[in-house]
C-alpha cells in the first residue's frame, strides 16, 4: 500500500512542505551548533598545532600548559632538553590579555616563545619575533606589518603575521618572545608555564609531567566547556523539537486518515501495510528535511561570528538520526492507525 | 455453496454503561444468486448486522455461516482474509479515499491481495469500464458526482470478485437519477454464487429484493380488551431490548423497573407501585423496551394497547403519556 501513502503525501504536499522546511532548519540549526562547539576545538588544535611541538612539560599538578598552567622559573630547562628523546626544548609562556584598538578594548591570549621555536607559529608575512618590544598578531585582527599595537600596559610593533590564528571563541592569538611575554604578564620575572619539546622523553625531572598536544587543546579550551555543554544541551533540545514537528504531522495525517485506514482494514488491507505506509511518510519527510538540513547549514555557517566547523561524522550521522526521529515520531500516529476499527468505515459522512 | 445463514445471533454492546442488544435473537437464509435488503429505521441494527456478516463486529453470541465458512469462528489472518476474499462492502458515503483516483481507489483491495501493479490497473480499468464507461478513472473522488462515485465504490467492492456483497445505504446519498443507475448495478451483482444483502430504510428499492428482511417488524395494532397479568414475585414481565405491544398499569404489588448494565449486572431505575404505569415510550414509538421488568412481590398488572391507553387518557392525553405525567386520580411510573 506504499502507493496509497505516497499519493497522500503529494495530496497534502503543502503541509509536508512546509514540515520539510522546518524540520530541515531544525536540523541546520543542530549541524551549525555542532559546528560552533567542534569550531572551539579545532580552533584550539590549530594554535597547538601551529607552535610545532610534539608535548609540554609542565609542573607536576598542573591542569596544562596554557590556561590551566602553573608557573615557573626554567631552571630545568637544561636537563629537560638533554633528556634522552627529546630532540628540541623551549621555554614557553601564555597569558590573557587585551589589545587597545582606539577606545575598544579586545582580549587576546598571548604566547611566549623563542623566535626560532619550537613553540612560535610559521608567518604568512614579516618574520617571527626577536625582540621584547616585537610582536606577530594574527591575521584576524587586521593589522598590519610595521604598526605598533598596545597590548596590556606595553606598546609593541607588529613584525609578522600569523594566518587565521584564534582561540577561544575566534579570540586573536598573538606571539611574542618568551622574555617579551614575561615583561607583558609576568612583570619581567624569568616564569615560564611550559617547556615545550620535540620528541618523546623517556624520563622527565622530578616534579614535571608531560602534557600531549590534545591536553594542550583540551587545557586551552576549558573556558569554554560550560558554552559547549550548554550548546550540546540546545542541540539536543532541537533534536527533539525535530521529533516533535514531523511528529504532529504524521499524527494529524494519521487522525485525518482514520476513516480511510477503517475502509482499508474493512476491505481487508493488512494493518502492517497501513503501518508501513505511515512510517515511509515520515521516514521521507525526516529524509528530506535532513538534505534541507545540509543545504541551509552551508548558508548559516558563515553568518555567526565564531568559526563554525561541522564534522564530517555529523554529516553522515544525520540522515541516520533523521531515520531514527523519522520513527520515533511516527510511533503516535502508528498507535492510533493500530487501534482504528473497522467498524468505522460503516459511519456515515 | 454460496448461502448465507444467521442463526440465533445476538449482537450486545454497551451504551453508556448499559447493555444494548440492537439484534436479539435473529435467523435468517438468503440463498446464493439472490438480493436480500435489510430494512428498518435508524437504530433497528442494520449497520450492525452489515459489520457482523463482513466480519468486523463480532456477536455475542449465534453463528454466521456463509459459503461453508463459519465466520463467526474466525479469527486474526483468518478473519482478514475472509473480509478480503470473501466480502465486498459498499459503504454509506461511498469512503473512497481522497487522495487517491478512481482506479486507485479500486486498485487497493487488489494491491493488498498481492496481485502486480500492472494486472491490477488492468482489472480495475476492466470494473470501472463495467460500472462506469465514462473517463474519469483519473479523476479524484472530489471530482466526481455521488453517483459516480458510488460506481467506484460498487467497482471497489466487487474487485477481487467476492461473493458476498454487503451495502450500506447505498441510496442515502443519491438524486434518483443517480438512485436508478446504481440500483441497477447493485441487482445485476445479485447473480450465480453472489449474495447481495443491502441496508436500507429506503422502502422504494424493496421491489428489486428477492428477500425483505423486517429488523424491526410492525406490531400489530389491533385494539383488543385490557388483559390483566398476574406474577409472583421475582417472575419477569417482560425484558430489556424485546419488542412489546401492551403499556402496563400496576394494580397491586410493586414491580423493579431494571437496566440491565453492560458488565452483566442490574441497576434499580425504580419501584413501581399501584397506580404506576410503564412501558409506554417503546410501544408508541415502536421501539425496544428500555428495561427489564420484574415483580417485586405478587403483584398485578393490566396491559392495554396503545390504543386503548389513549381512550382510557382521553382528549389531550397522548401529550401527558409522553409526559408521563400522572393518569387522573392515579400515581404513574415509567420502563
Amino acid at each position: 500500500m506504499l502507493f496509497a501513502a505516497l499519493r497522500d503525501m503529494q495530496w497534502r504536499r503543502r503541509r509536508l512542505v512546509i514540515a520539510i522546511i522546518s524540520t530541515g532548519l531544525v536540523f541546520a540549526m543542530t549541524l551549525v551548533l555542532t559546528g560552533l562547539a567542534n569550531g572551539f576545538r579545532v580552533e584550539a588544535e590549530r594554535t597547538v598545532d601551529s607552535m610545532g611541538v610534539d608535548a609540554f612539560v609542565v609542573k607536576a599538578g598542573a591542569a596544562g600548559p596554557f590556561l590551566g598552567s602553573t608557573p615557573f622559573a626554567p631552571v630545568d630547562l637544561a636537563r629537560v632538553t638533554t633528556e634522552p628523546g627529546v630532540d628540541a626544548a623551549a621555554p614557553l609562556a601564555t597569558a590573557a590579555s587585551t589589545i587597545r584598538e582606539g577606545s575598544a578594548t579586545r582580549n587576546t591570549t598571548a604566547f611566549g616563545a623563542p623566535e626560532h621555536g619550537p613553540g612560535m607559529p610559521r608567518v604568512s608575512e614579516g618574520r617571527a619575533p626577536s625582540s621584547p618590544d616585537e610582536v606577530a598578531v594574527s591575521s584576524t585582527l587586521g593589522r598590519h606589518v610595521g604598526e605598533d599595537v598596545q597590548v596590556g600596559a606595553r606598546i609593541l610593533r607588529i613584525v609578522g603575521i600569523v594566518p587565521n590564528s584564534t582561540a577561544l571563541a575566534k579570540m586573536p592569538n598573538i606571539f611574542l618572545t618568551t622574555e617579551g611575554l614575561q615583561q607583558l604578564a609576568y612583570n619581567g620575572q624569568p616564569m615560564v608555564t611550559s617547556i615545550g619539546i620535540r620528541g618523546t622523553p623517556r624520563e622527565l625531572p622530578q616534579g614535571y609531567q608531560m602534557v600531549a598536544r590534545s591536553g594542550g587543546v583540551t587545557d586551552l579550551m576549558r573556558p569554554l566547556q560550560v558554552a559547549v555543554d550548554a550548546i550540546t544541551i540546545i542541540a539536543l533540545l532541537l533534536w527533539i523539537v525535530a521529533v516533535l514537528i514531523v511528529g504532529s504531522v504524521v499524527y494529524l495525517s494519521a487522525l485525518e486518515r482514520l476513516r480511510d485506514f477503517a475502509v482499508f482494514k474493512a476491505i481487508g488491507v493488512p494493518t502492517r501495510s497501513i503501518l508501513v505506509g505511515l512510517a515511509l511518510q515520515a521516514l521521507v519527510v525526516t529524509l528530506l528535511a535532513a538534505v534541507v538540513g545540509v543545504i541551509l547549514a552551508q548558508l548559516l555557517a558563515p553568518l555567526f561570528p565564531m568559526l563554525v566547523v561541522v564534522p564530517t561524522g555529523a554529516y553522515l550521522v544525520l540522515p541516520v538520526v533523521a531515520i531514527v526521529i523519522g520513527l520515533l515520531a511516527s510511533v503516535a500516529g502508528l498507535r492510533r492507525a493500530v487501534a482504528v476499527d473497522p467498524a468505522l468505515a460503516f459511519g456515515g459522512p | 455453496m454460496g448461502d448465507l445463514s444467521i442463526q440465533e445471533l445476538v449482537v450486545e454492546y454497551s451504551s453508556g454503561g448499559y447493555a444494548l442488544r440492537p439484534i436479539n435473537g435473529l435467523s435468517l437464509e438468503v440463498e446464493a444468486g439472490s438480493l436480500a435488503i435489510l430494512l428498518g429505521p435508524s437504530g433497528c441494527g442494520k449497520t450492525t448486522l452489515l459489520s457482523c456478516l463482513g466480519g468486523i463486529l463480532r456477536p455475542k453470541s449465534g453463528t454466521i455461516k456463509f459459503a461453508g465458512i463459519e465466520v463467526t469462528r474466525l479469527d486474526g489472518g483468518a478473519l482478514a482474509q475472509y473480509r478480503r476474499d470473501k466480502v465486498g462492502i459498499v459503504f454509506q458515503a461511498f469512503n473512497l479515499v481522497p487522495s487517491l483516483t478512481a482506479l486507485e481507489n479500486v486498485m487497493i483491495p487488489l494491491r493488498a491481495a498481492g496481485m502486480s501493479r500492472p494486472a491490477s490497473r488492468k482489472r480495475a480499468e476492466e470494473l470501472l469500464n463495467r460500472v462506469n464507461p465514462g473517463d474519469r478513472m483519473k479523476h479524484r473522488p472530489g471530482d466526481l458526482s455521488g453517483g459516480q462515485q458510488q460506481r467506484v465504490a460498487v467497482a471497489r467492492a466487487i474487485a477481487l470478485d467476492p461473493p458476498l456483497i454487503l451495502a450500506d445505504e447505498p441510496t442515502a446519498h443519491l438524486d434518483f437519477i443517480q438512485v436508478e443507475e446504481v440500483l441497477r448495478l447493485i441487482r445485476e451483482l445479485a447473480d450465480g454464487d453472489h449474495v447481495v444483502v443491502v441496508a436500507t430504510h429506503d422502502s422504494r428499492i424493496l421491489p428489486m429484493a428477492d428477500r425483505v428482511v423486517e429488523l424491526m417488524p410492525a406490531q400489530e395494532s389491533t385494539n383488543r380488551s385490557p388483559e390483566t397479568v398476574r406474577l409472583k414475585a421475582g417472575e419477569v414481565l417482560f425484558e430489556q431490548c424485546t419488542m412489546g405491544d401492551l403499556i402496563y398499569i400496576v394494580s397491586e404489588g410493586e414491580f423493579d423497573i431494571l437496566r440491565e448494565l453492560a458488565d452483566g449486572g442490574e441497576e434499580l431505575v425504580k419501584v413501581a407501585g399501584a397506580g404506576d404505569y410503564f412501558g409506554e415510550i417503546g410501544v408508541l414509538f415502536h421501539m425496544p423496551r428500555s428495561a427489564t421488568v420484574r415483580a417485586r412481590t405478587d403483584a398485578t398488572v393490566v396491559g392495554y394497547t396503545a390504543q386503548s391507553f389513549r381512550e382510557r387518557l382521553g382528549a389531550g392525553g397522548m401529550r401527558d403519556l409522553i409526559e408521563h405525567r400522572e393518569l387522573a386520580g392515579e400515581q404513574a411510573g415509567s420502563a
